[in-house]
Parts: C-alpha cells; structure tokens; sequence
C-alpha cells in the first residue's frame, strides 16, 4: 500500500529533481502508466491516495455518490471510481480524467468533520478526522468527497494535508510551475509537439487563413495585409488584418496614428446581405494635416460600402470591466455558497439577490447592443464600426456575439472555436491579464470572456435547435479558461504569444504564419514547457465528453456557397433611403445622431475637410436606419416586421438570432453557477444504467440491427439487405423536401451528406478509433462501441452525446495522427533514457 | 368542441406572438417552432431519432415518407389555416390558433356549430348578446376595434379589422369580478369595462352605450356569476359527447386495491356511506381494524369537522402510512380524548417497522397555538406516546391569495424588466412553493427512509394537508405520475376529500371579495410542474396537461371541480349532469403525454427545494404577455416526437424480422453477436 512508503514533496522542493524523478520512473512505467489503478501522465508522480471515498455527482452527472479511489498528484486531485474500465495502455495522455480537477483550479480547500468545518490552508493543522472534503473550485464546480469510516484516519489527514500544500496558491510564479508539473516532462513535450493542429477549424494565424475567412463571407473587395506583420504598426493588433482592397499598405501605414493603440478600423465579418462589420479603438486626438491622411482614414473607415457608415459606440451603454469583475464575483458568492463561512443567501432572498449581482442586466445589455448591430446589417449596404476606447474588451463581446446571431457557421464547435481565434485571441483580447493567472494584477482582473461566454449560452437557450454546438461545449470552455495551460489564454496578444514561442526556439515564420505546434527539437532543453491550444480538447476531455460538444445532427441544412457575398436577392426591401455618400452616424442608446466631432478629422476645426465634397448627413437619412433597428425592438413583439425576412421566410439561415430580453426569459446559467450548490441533495436520479431511456433502448437497438443487418450482408454475399446498399446513397432529396414542406419535425439531411461530401477531410488510415458504426468494412469484427456503454447511463443527454458518435459519422478526429502512427510519444518514452 | 382547443389554446397563449398582428399573410409558424424553448433534450431527441430513422431509410423502400408527407400536409394544412384566417393577436387565447396548434382538438371539433358572425360555439352553448363596436384596450398593442359576443359560456371578440385578425376569448367563469373603468377619452356614451380574471388577466373594453340594447354587463355578470342569479352552471348545460367517460376514471375500491388494501391492518369502512358520520368526507374510508365503530364516532367528535384520521396512502413495503385528519379539538383547557390517542397508537401499530409516529401540522406553530382558543389545537405529545409532532411552518390561505393577487401585478400587463427578480421574491410566491415541497419531501422521507407511518393534517384538513399528502403521494409513487394516475390523485385526495373547490375558485358566484377564495390547487399544480421540471421523464403528463387542468379548474365547463364535498356533489348529480374534465384529456391522451416518460416504478422523487433549484412557472403566469417567446410548438413538437417514436420501433420490428430471416439464411460461419437482441420487444411506457 501506498500509505507506507508515502511521498509527500513540496511543490517546490520537488521541482528540482522533476526530470531525475521522471527519468527514473519512465523504466518502471513503461509497460504500464498505471499507478494503483490511477493513469498518470509522464513524469507524474502520486503524493498521496485515499481508498474508499465517495464522490458526490452533481446533477448534471446523474447525482448520487461514486465510490472508488482518491489520488493527489502534483498536479491534479484525481478520483478513480471502482470498477472504472481499463484504458489502453497506448491511448494519448489525458490530463484530467472525467472526475479529476487540476490543483490550479482549486480554490479553497474545506473540510468538514463531526459538527464542524476548517478551510484548509498550506499552514493548517487539523485537530479532527475529517469526514468529506469540498474542494471549492475557480469555475464553480464544488467537488465534494466523502470519506468512508472504512478510510484509514491517516489516510485522510495526509491526503487533506496533501492537498491543502499543493494546490496552487494564488501568487506569481505558481502559474510556471504548475505548467512544469502538468507538461515538463520530456514526454509530455515531445508528445504535444507532435501534436496537429486541428485543420476544421480556422486559426486565423496565417495570410491564407484570413483569405479562407473572406472567400466564406464572399468579402471580395477586402484583401488581408500584412503590413503589421513584425508588429511595428500596433503592438496588440495581430499580425494580419484585413483592409479595403483599394487602401494600399504605404497609405495604410499613416492611419495608425490616428487610433489608439494603432488600432484601425479592420474587417471582422461580412453578412450575406452585404454588410461589412468592423472593429476599432477610439481616434486619436490628433491634427490631421494631410488630405491624403483624411482620404486613408475614410477609405478604411467606410470600407468598401461607399455610402453608411454606423459608427456603434461600446462605452456608454456597456458595463465596464470593472463592473463585470464586481457583478461576477458577487455571483461566485451567491452561488457558491461556502460552508466554511456559513455565509449563503437566505432563500427567500434568492432572487433579489442575484438581481442585485446585475450579471443579467450585464448580459442583457451585450445581447442588446448585439441585437441592434445584427439588425442594422441586415438592413444591407453598409459598414457598422464597432468602437471601444481600447477595442480589446467589449467589442469582442459584441462583435463576436453578432456573428454568433447571424452566422450559422458560428454556431458549430469548429465554427465557434474559429469565432473565438478571430475575434478574442488574435484581436488581442488580454486574456493573461483579465483573467489574471499570475494574480499580480488584480485591478485588470474581469472575467469578460465569460460574460461572452454567458451571453451565447442565453442564446443557446433560447434557440437549442440552431446551434450545433452544445451546453458542454460552452462549460467546457469556460472551465478550460480557468486552467493556466493553454497558450490560447496565455498571453494578451498575439505578439506575446510569439515571443514565447521564440523564446523556446522556434524559428521564426513570418510568411506561413507563427503555430503553436512546436518543432520537435525545441523540446529538448527550454525550461518552459510548450503550451497547447485550448482548443486541443483531447488533452482534457475523453472522447465521449468531447462527442458531447456537438449535437448529433447538425441543426441547419448545410449552406450554399454564397453568390458574390450578396443573399440579398430582394434588395428593394431593405434598400435604405437613399444617402449621401459618405454619411456617418453614431449609434447610441437606440437613436442614430451625426454629431459634428463624430470623426475628429471632418469637424470644422481642422479645416482641411472643408472643402470636401462630402457635406454633413442631414438627419433625413435617419428614418431608414431607424427602421432597422425597429425591426429589432418589434421582434420582441407580435408585431414584428416578418417582412424583412423576405421570401425566405424563417429559413433564411441569415436570420439573426434574436434573444428574447424581457425578465421571465433571461435565465441563469444553472449548469454552469449552480454545479456545486452543497444545497443540492444527494438523491439518486431515476435515470442510471438499468433504466435506459426508452429512445436510448430505440437508438440503441437500431444501432445493433445495423450492424447485424451490415453483419448478414457480407456472410450471405448474393442478398445484400437494402438497408446497407442504400446507405451510401442517401434519400437527401426526400427529406430536403419535407423540410420545405414546413414539416416542422423534418430534419435536414446534412449528417451523411456532409460525411460524404466531406471525405477528404478524413484520412482513410485513422480508422483505428470507433466509427465502425457507419458502413462497416467487409467482414470486420462485431464492433466494440465503448462509448456507448459508459455514455449510456448516467442521463439521458449522456446517452444522445454517446449515441452521436455513431449515428453521425461526422470525421471526428481533431487531429490527425502524424502518419508515423500516433503512438509515437509511447514508444520513445523507454526508448529515450535507455 | 372548441373548448377543449380553448384550453390548449390558453396553454398555447403563452406564446402568442407567433402571428405578427399586421401582416396577415406572415407565416413563418412552422419555421418557429424549431425554436421553441423546450429546452435541448427535444431538438436531441428530434435530431437523434431523425438520424438513426435516416440511416435507416433504404434506398427504394421508404415507408416512412408517406408518414412524413402526412405531416407535412398537416403542417401546411395548419399554414393554410393560420394564413386565411387565424391570424391573431398575441395576447389572447383566441380560439382558431389553438385549433391549429392543437388539431387532433378538432376531433371533436366538427360538432361545433358555426354561427353568425363566426362565433364558434360548444354543443350547449347559445349567444346571450353581441355588441358592434366594441374597443379592446390592448395594454401591448393600443385599440382594436371589434365586435363583442357574450354567450353564457365564453367571452368572445374579434376584430372588424380584415387586415390583422384578432379573436380574444375568455371563459366566464375566470372572470373574478367587473369594473366599470373611466373611459373619458374615448368620447360620450362610452363605457369602460375591465374583466378582471382569475387566470393572471384583465382585459379591458370600451364601448357605446346607446340605452336600445341590453348593457353588455347586465349580461355579462348574469352569466359570469350564474350561481349568484339563479341560473345554473354552464357545466349542466354542456352537451359533448366524448368516447371515454372520466367518471369512471377514480374507483375506490380499485384505487385502494392498488394499494393492496384491505389487508390485516387496515379494512374499507361503509361508515360514511350516508356521509352522515362526516359530509365533508367520501362516502368509502380506510380505517384500522381494530378499532370499533362507536369508537371512531367518539374520534369523529373530537376531530374538527369530524375529519377523523383515514389512510390515504400505504407504503407497499414497509406498511408505512400516510393518514390524514383535521386538529384535534383540544381546546384552551387541553382536553384529550382516549379513543383517539388509541386510534394514532393503532395507526402506530399497524406499521410494524416503527414504534413512532410522525404528525405533521402544516400550520404554523403559532396559529396552531392561537388555534386553541379557538377549540382546536394541536395533539400533546405527553399525552399521546411515541408521537412526535412536526410543524411545516405554512401560512394560511389568506396569505396565499394575497401572494398570488401580488404575482398578478408582476406579470400582467407589464413587466419591470429591472425588478423582475426581485419582485417575483416580494410576492413570496415561490417561497410558499418552496415550504409546501419541503413539507412533502419531509413526509415521503419520513415514510420512505424512516418507514414511519405519518399523520398530516392543518385546521380542516383540506387546504394544506391536501397539498402535502398529494405531493408526498406523487414522490413516493410512481402510479400518480401517469397520466391516469395522477387523475386518481387528484380525484381522491382533492375531490373527494372535500377540498372545497367552490369556495376556494368562486365557481360561478360574484362575491369576489369572499375570504374562503385561495389559489391552492394552482400551488399544488405548481409544486406539480416545478418536479416535472427537475425531473423530465419521471412524469406521464406535460405541461400542456397541467395548464389545462388549472383552466378548466375555473372554466366551469366540466363538472370535476364543481361544489365542495363528495356529497354536495351527489346530491347535485354531477357525474351523471356534466362531463367529467377526464373525459376530456383521455380522449386525446396523445396531447398530453410526455414522450420522454419512463416509468421509474420504486423510485422516490425527492425534489431539490432550494429556491435556486425552483423557477417560476412562466408558461402559466407570464402567459397573455405577447413578449413572451412562444410556447406553441412545444406541445406540438412532443406529439410528433410521439408519433417518429411509434415510427421508428416499427421500423425496428421491420428491421429485426428481417435480419432474422438473414442470421437464419446465412449464420453458421459466424457465432451470434453479442448484440444479439432480435425479439427483443420494445415496450415504452407511453
């Protein structure tokens, strides 16, 4: 048993000799990664362990308890449930099992004993044996374990005290050594450099990622540049961006000045209609001498819409950071509860209080404000500037939320995650400091990328059907967010990130683009491990917690490459009254106004503009802008103008999306805030294993008759059933037609034929994982389908998520084994000490 | 049979605004309702189903398209129907939407008789007054001009306005009381009027009084409180014909038979045959065996309103009951009564699991205390041994309704989108909920895991004791979570034992300011959806069932609700007078089923009572407000889950034939997979 040759290290005193400790154990470990039924990652050492615990599940896991074994590493506190299957020895390295928590996402460590509870700190001693352990985490789960009186005494004590000095204590410099814990070792980097980057999604990182990104919108009159490209020209910005076709780079340059932060009007997304978004920090308070500097600054400015410009001015109306930070924490509090403190809301409080945390009216006023930018390019044919004094906080909310509303491409996992590079990672949201991983700033701390986060899951509830991402998804990444491993989050801007990724000796690529994939040789020596993306989500969820990131079945049709960017087939509808050229208004609190110093260069005092032939808008072209937005807030009411969703009807899939605001509709994301609630009673839910749903039992049966169907058609060679000859043709016509027919349970066909159409994306040797369910090969074996049977009982979105998998036959890999065959990293652990 | 749709088309009101008041020919229903807020687990289910019943489709062979097609001709026949001529405006529960909405309401449909003026009518039902002219007050929308019609059943206006029809509806028997409201604006002559209903509503009218014409009011109050001028309730006058009878839905000795009653413990009394030993009780009781006769009378003496203890539920296990009873008359001098201090030691004995014995009072401790001075009171604990005694700290039906009076400004006809939250929390509402689900999971613990008989009772015995022991009774098992089942719940824990629903709604009768008025059963309907809510498959029935049974709870259309005890009832002839509400819903059980039920039989539902874990039940309170995303396609989305359902386990029984025929024609070289399952019947609960 452990207990007896127990290790407990100090972080710190361990760190040292990590690499020594490591090596010496990779001989041992070879065969098996396994330590006491728990799967370790290289170089991961077990400090402690507790046998007999109980784990409380929350809701969303089926509730109840799990018994089996507690572990503390340096690294994570890690529960294996008893009887948990047996894993692949040569499977990829996992950080966190589905029970685990990374002691960097600890917060506070409680215990409770008879009649009594402790915080436990580093210094702490306990004077009792303590009956449950609550672990208060950063992204509000509250993980509670529970001891058995069968739980040796010091096994508990230790484990609390384990835990209690390891986990990561928010100050400077923890966040570098729980990297070192989680990725140092060699393995681990060699392992991660041989990772792929997930090639479904766009990383914006590359000139041709942003060309991919234009020819998707149909943004023809727009071209990317790369005049910042060693970032002279703004430091935040990234390395690309994306400028009017007729600016050239030379003219472009004398623009910068004229924005804070060298941030200039750059292109963010083009609606079908022919709208242009764009995003930019405030003007600078400068002279501006020059008409061609003037002429630069239009040109970028209006884009490529020579006529309206909205200007949408994120300050007044938005909360600031500042607020988000207090109405975030004031959330935590409430719902976190805390039985050390025994401070928790009365319950017939509970409701005022959290209307007096103002996240709702927070999120509500993002949704607001996004609804009104969505509406005004749906009107067509102008360009609607987004702009923040620093453009590096709300305005990705915004900007990032109206696409989301307009785009069904945004609404898909690969879709959303290319959403999140364009507009928050590369845009330069500062990540590292408002999350504040290094706790050294807590003045910049605001949890804005949650708010985001919140916003999209209000609009997820509101339209579960349009979205092929899910619920899981959006917790999944709030969760990751608060684990200091992702080089996503890492940095405030792409310029930090690069540096770091030169710092560890990777060469330099200006023309391809920097990657975060790293050359197999800068693992050998920097100290700094290499960081993943988030978007890696292999490396934290296992396969079936990923398939439940996605629905089944992709809930729009699939969509047709747009015509020359323009679905606007009825122009005459949304043709606005006619404008001068070159008219700009401010968007502000719902009205529209042309204020004289809108643009600092036209008003009076520079003189210069005077003479253009551009003469102040008059506020007649008001009204059509103002009908747009109108047909926002009617939208709310029975009387909404349905004309402008054209003949298209409610199956235009450019329709945005447009949240309900009104109190009763605003919700709470309970599965996120409210995981943890101790309040929660530890019942056992109806659904477990022996009472599947009955779908489940209907899907599940359906599945096996295929396969048996696929089974009979290769023994009895002369009789193919029809069920398998006719999978590969599919019936899309018949069902596309029912669509139209407004059955309204009709689904569109798009699961198999975007499985087919898409076959390229796929690399025919990768079928070692389990997609056997779709048109098995000839004669293989009866197909195993493990996820299913772990999905399968907890509750019933467990069973659909599992079930995805298989029914779909969507390519699922995210990356692609290297072709050397991905047990690479396995193979040369042994190999390299020898 | 419009009714019935009336009702779905209250359920439906929630969400009106699918027809945009303004366009006639808008029509992007159908393309809504992928929209609806099911919440994700229908769209999965949707999705799923849709792609395993793709995956399955055959090339050549595709017998479920015609079933496809059929709903695809529905839904445009419903396009047709909507586009013509249902358009309406959000906030009513006009009739012709809810039709669509609901179609197989339109079963018994076809007997409604046209009228003029397209005012369609309920067999029985007859025109009492129509007024041209008439003004709604829309409080969303401004004015709509219309034509008002009065039957004595229904409220019904529609507008002249070709261009955006709207059709409101409102049964007379939700109306509360009516006002005369200031209509100055509108010019001379015109009169205000405000229906002020039951149902979280007051729609307001103006109109001209031009003296040749019967006041619209005079006709209005005569038939929205018949009782209070000698006419009779609609319900007598109904004259539908259904194929299934709900009378016959609660039997006794069935129901107590279920229980598996009698057995030697407890035996089925005739005592109360001529409800002489206690009116407000059933005529059929479940008494202990060893009791005598003359004792329970000397029991019936001491319990206020001779509400003596009687089994109401048996735990098939444990023999644990759940007995009920009013307080006991104790009185300021603490008299005590021997027979019935032995009666609770027998109720005690009769579990052999348990020396003790619980007693919840629901009440408040303090008016339990206060009671006594009033003759009642509350068992001593001294005097009756092994007993302990639990208060459930619930306040009385006064405070109720005046919480309930409070959530009603909240929610109609604007609501404060700053306060919203915090309003909801001063109306308390949810914190009665909130006590009323903590008492049941209180009594079904103490059943479940202490197997200890329980006694509940309040004053009477019939406002919250009713509410305990239902909820307690539909956590512990899981026959009332059927759609049948629950129909017998309330039957016999609310109707029979003499919850007095005519006192409590006001059927009928104009005194609105009557005291004894509460919304109880809407708590319990409440308590009811909060555990569907946290527990979306354990329950037979949906939402749209619950809306309808809290409808027609003031509707007067069907005689369920009708009068206070068993006996009045009887005397009146109701079962064989009036329709049963049951007739009703079992006639189209398919509208009211939740295709994710599972029968989880064993499984106590403890529902979480936090008010984090509580949520206010929008769809029914919020539902005349046209913001309000729409809740139409919801229940229409189940029904059609229901029906790929039956379609896929077709196919599946196709599938399995056929692939039986294969393993036989073609097996030898392969051993059966594990995955052997042909035969396997696929029996789903629905």
């Amino acid at each position: 048993m452990l207990t007896g040759s127990k290790t407990t290290f100090k972080v710190r005193q361990m760190l040292p000799d990590i690499k020594e400790r490591m090596l010496s154990q990779t001989g041992v470990n070879a065969r098996s990664r396994d330590v006491f039924g728990l799967r370790c990652l290289p170089g991961e050492c077990v400090l402690q362990r507790a046998v007999m615990v109980r784990k409380k599940l929350t809701a969303r896991e089926g509730r109840g308890w799990l018994s089996g074994t507690l572990f503390c590493t340096h690294f994570r506190v890690a529960f294996v449930p008893q009887d948990s299957p047996k894993l692949d020895d040569n499977a990829d390295p996992v950080l966190l099992g589905d029970h685990d928590v990374a002691l960097a996402s600890i917060e506070k460590v409680v215990v409770v004993g008879p009649n009594r509870t402790k915080l436990v700190t580093p210094n702490s001693s306990l004077k009792f044996t303590p009956e449950e352990l609550v672990l208060y985490c950063r992204d509000m789960r509250v993980i509670c374990f529970l001891f058995d009186r069968l739980t040796p005494d010091a096994q508990v004590i230790e484990m609390t005290y384990t835990i209690a000095k390891t986990y990561q204590p928010p100050k400077p410099g923890s966040v570098l050594s729980f990297q070192n814990a989680a990725l140092g070792s060699v393995e681990m980097k060699q392992f991660l450099s041989n990772r792929r980057r997930d090639a479904h999604m766009n990383w914006f990182e590359s000139t041709s990622d942003w060309e991919q990104e234009l020819e998707r919108c149909g943004a023809a009159s727009w071209r990317v540049s790369s005049v910042n490209d060693r970032f002279e020209m703004s430091t935040s910005l990234s390395r690309f961006i994306v400028v009017p076709q007729k600016v050239l780079d030379t003219e472009l340059k004398k623009s910068f000045a004229h924005f804070n932060e060298g941030r200039i009007p750059r292109w963010c997304w083009r609606h079908p209609r022919g709208s242009d978004l764009l995003r930019m920090a405030s003007f600078q308070n400068n002279i501006y001498h020059e008409k061609d500097d003037i002429r630069n600054l239009e040109m970028v400015l209006f884009g490529c819409q020579s006529s309206l410009c909205v200007v949408v001015e994120l300050g007044e109306e938005l909360p600031s950071p500042a607020d988000i930070q207090l109405a975030h924490s004031r959330l935590r509090a409430l719902c976190l509860g805390d039985i050390s403190t025994s401070v928790s809301v009365p319950d017939d409080k509970w409701l005022s209080t959290l209307e007096g945390t103002h996240w709702l009216d927070y999120t509500r006023s993002c949704l607001r404000k996004a609804c009104e930018v969505a509406c005004l390019l749906r009107g067509g044919h102008l360009t609607v500037a987004l702009q923040e004094v620093e453009d590096r906080d709300l305005s990705c909310v915004v900007s990032s939320l109206v696409q989301v509303m307009c785009d069904p491409h945004c609404r898909t996992q690969p879709g959303f995650q290319g959403l999140v590079q364009k507009e928050w990672v590369m845009a330069g949201h500062r990540f590292c400091s408002r999350v504040n991983y290094h706790r050294d700033n807590d003045k910049e701390e605001a949890p804005i990328f949650l708010l985001f986060l919140d916003c999209v899951w209000q609009l997820w509830s509101q339209y579960p059907s349009r979205f092929q991402l899910t619920e899981d998804f959006l917790l999944a990444l709030h969760d990751s967010i608060h684990l200091p491993l992702f080089s996503s989050f890492l940095a405030n801007c792409q310029r930090e990130r690069c540096k770091r990724s030169q710092n560890l000796g990777q060469s330099y690529t200006p023309v391809n683009g920097w990657r975060d994939t790293l050359h197999p040789d800068s693992s050998s020596d920097p100290s700094d491990p290499p960081l993943p993306a988030v978007w890696d989500w292999a490396l934290q969820y296992s396969k079936p917690k990923q398939d439940r990131f996605t629905q089944p079945v992709p809930p729009t049709p699939p969509l047709q490459p747009l015509l020359n960017g323009n679905l606007n087939t009825n122009p005459d509808t949304h043709r606005l009254t006619d404008t001068i050229p070159g008219s700009v208004f401010l968007l502000s609190r719902g009205t529209f106004s042309c204020p004289a110093n809108l643009l600092p260069w036209r008003s009076g005092s520079s003189g210069v503009y005077k003479k253009s032939h551009r003469r102040a808008p008059s506020s007649e072209n008001v009204p059509g802008l103002e009908r747009l937005l109108k047909a926002w807030a009617l939208s709310e009411f029975p009387q909404s103008l349905t004309s402008t969703s054209g003949p298209q009807g409610p199956l235009d899939p450019y329709e945005p999306l447009l949240p309900l605001l009104m109190g009763p509709c605003m919700g709470l994301w309970r599965e996120c805030y409210l995981r943890g609630a101790l309040h929660a009673q530890a019942f056992s839910h109806p659904f477990s294993a022996n009472h599947p749903h009955p779908v489940e039992r209907l899907a599940r049966e359906v599945l096996q008759l295929r396969d048996k169907l696929a089974q009979a058609s290769t023994a009895g060679e002369g009789s193919t059933p029809p069920a398998v000859t006719a999978e590969p043709r599919r019936p899309d016509a018949n069902l596309n037609q029912n669509t139209n027919n407004g059955g309204t349970f009709l689904f569109p066909a798009a699961p198999r034929s975007q499985g087919t159409a898409a076959p390229k994306a796929a690399p025919p040797p990768t079928s070692t994982n389990q997609h056997t369910s779709r048109a098995p090969p000839p004669g293989s074996a009866p197909p195993s389908r493990p996820a299913h049977k772990d999905a399968g009982g907890s509750n019933k979105h467990t069973f659909l998520f599992g079930h995805s998998s298989a029914s779909e036959a969507r390519p699922e890999q995210r990356y692609y084994p290297p072709p050397n065959n991905a047990k690479l990293p396995k193979s040369n652990g042994p190999s390299l000490p020898s | 049979m419009e009714k019935q749709a009336g009702a779905a088309g209250a359920a439906d009101g929630a969400g009106p605004n699918r027809k945009p008041w303004g366009s006639p020919t808008c029509g992007p229903a159908a393309g809504d309702s992928l929209d609806s807020p099911t919440g994700s687990h229908v769209e999965w289910c949707k999705q799923l189903i849709a792609a395993t019943i793709s995956s399955q489709i055959s090339g050549s062979v595709q017998p479920d398209v015609s079933i496809r097609d059929k709903a695809g001709r529905r839904a445009d026949f419903l396009q047709d129907l909507q586009d013509e001529e249902l358009c309406y405006h959000g906030d009513s529960d006009s009739e012709p939407p809810s039709n669509a909405s609901n179609l197989p309401a339109l079963r018994y449909g076809a007997q409604v008789k046209m009228f003029q003026n397209q005012v369609p009518l309920l067999p029985g039902e007859t025109i009492q007054t129509t007024v041209k002219d008439v003004m709604y007050i829309c409080p969303f929308s401004g004015l709509v001009n219309g034509t008002l019609t009065v039957t004595d059943y229904k409220l019904y206006f529609s507008s002249v306005d070709k261009e955006s029809p709207f059709i409101l509806d409102v049964n007379l028997g939700a109306i509360s009381r009516l006002e005369t409201i200031s209509v100055s604006n509108q010019g001379e002559n015109t009169k205000g009027l405000e229906l002020v209903c039951k149902d979280m509503r007051s729609p307001r009218f103006a109109y001209k009084t031009e003296g040749r014409q019967l006041d619209v009011l005079e006709v209005l109050v005569k038939h929205a409180f018949p009782l209070s001028h000698s006419l009779s309730l609609f319900a007598f006058l109904y004259k539908e014909q259904f194929p299934v009878d709900g009378w016959k839905v609660y039997d006794p000795a069935a129901e107590y038979r279920r229980q598996g009653l009698p057995n030697e413990s407890w035996t089925i009394s005739k005592m109360n045959i001529t409800y002489e030993l206690c009116d407000t009780y059933p005529s059929v009781l479940v008494v202990p065996t060893n009791i005598t006769e003359e004792d329970i009378r000397r029991v019936a003496v001491f319990r206020g309103r001779h509400r003596i203890p009687v089994l109401s539920w048996i735990h098939p296990e444990s023999q644990a009951s759940i007995v009920r009873c009013s307080q006991p008359l104790v009185g300021p001098s603490d008299r005590r009564c021997k027979e019935d201090e032995r009666f609770l030691q027998i109720i005690m004995d009769a579990n052999a699991q348990s020396h003790k014995l619980t007693i919840f009072d629901a009440r408040q401790s303090s008016v339990a205390v206060t009671n006594k001075a009033k003759d009642g009171g509350f068992e001593s604990e001294s005097f009756y041994p092994n007993v302990e005694l639990n208060f459930l700290e619930i306040p009385n039906i006064h405070v109720m309704r005046e919480s309930l009076r409070k959530m009603k400004d909240v929610v109609y006809p604007t609501i404060d989108e700053a306060h919203w939250l915090s309003a909801i929390d001063q109306t308390h509402w949810l914190e009665y909920i909130r006590l009323l689900l903590s008492g049941a999971a209180k009594v079904a613990d103490k059943l479940e895991s202490g197997k200890t008989s329980v006694v509940v009772h309040c004053s009477d015995g019939w406002d919250r004791t009713a509410q305990i022991t239902s909820l307690a009774m539909l956590m512990l098992d899981s026959y009332y979570r059927t759609l049948r089942g629950f129909q017998v719940l309330v039957e016999k824990e609310w109707i029979s034992f003499g919850h007095k629903f005519s006192a409590r709604v006001g059927h009928g009768d104009e005194n609105h300011a009557n005291s004894e008025r509460s919304p109880l059963f809407i708590q319990f309907i409440d308590c009811v959806w909060q555990m569907t809510r946290q527990f979306p498959a354990a329950f037979e029935f949906n939402e749209l069932f619950l809306l309808t049974v809290v409808d027609h709870l003031y509707s007067c259309l069907f005689g369920t609700f009708l009068f206070n005890s068993e006996q009045e009832r009887t005397a009146k002839e109701v079962q064989t007078q009036t329709v049963s509400l049951w007739s009703y819903i079992n006639s189209q059980p398919e509208d009211f089923t939740n295709p994710f039920y599972v029968d989880y039989k064993n499984h106590v539902l403890y529902p979480l009572v936090s008010s984090r874990h509580l949520q206010l039940w929008t769809g029914y309170y919020a539902r005349w407000n046209p913001r309000m995303r729409p809740q139409v396609p919801v229940h229409q989305t189940l029904k059609e889950l229901l029906i790929l359902r039956a379609e896929l386990q077709r196919r599946v029984e196709e599938l399995q034939r056929e692939a039986a025929t294969h393993s036989l024609s073609s097996s030898s070289d392969h051993s059966p997979s594990p995955t052997h399952t042909t035969g396997t019947p696929l029996h789903t609960a629905v």
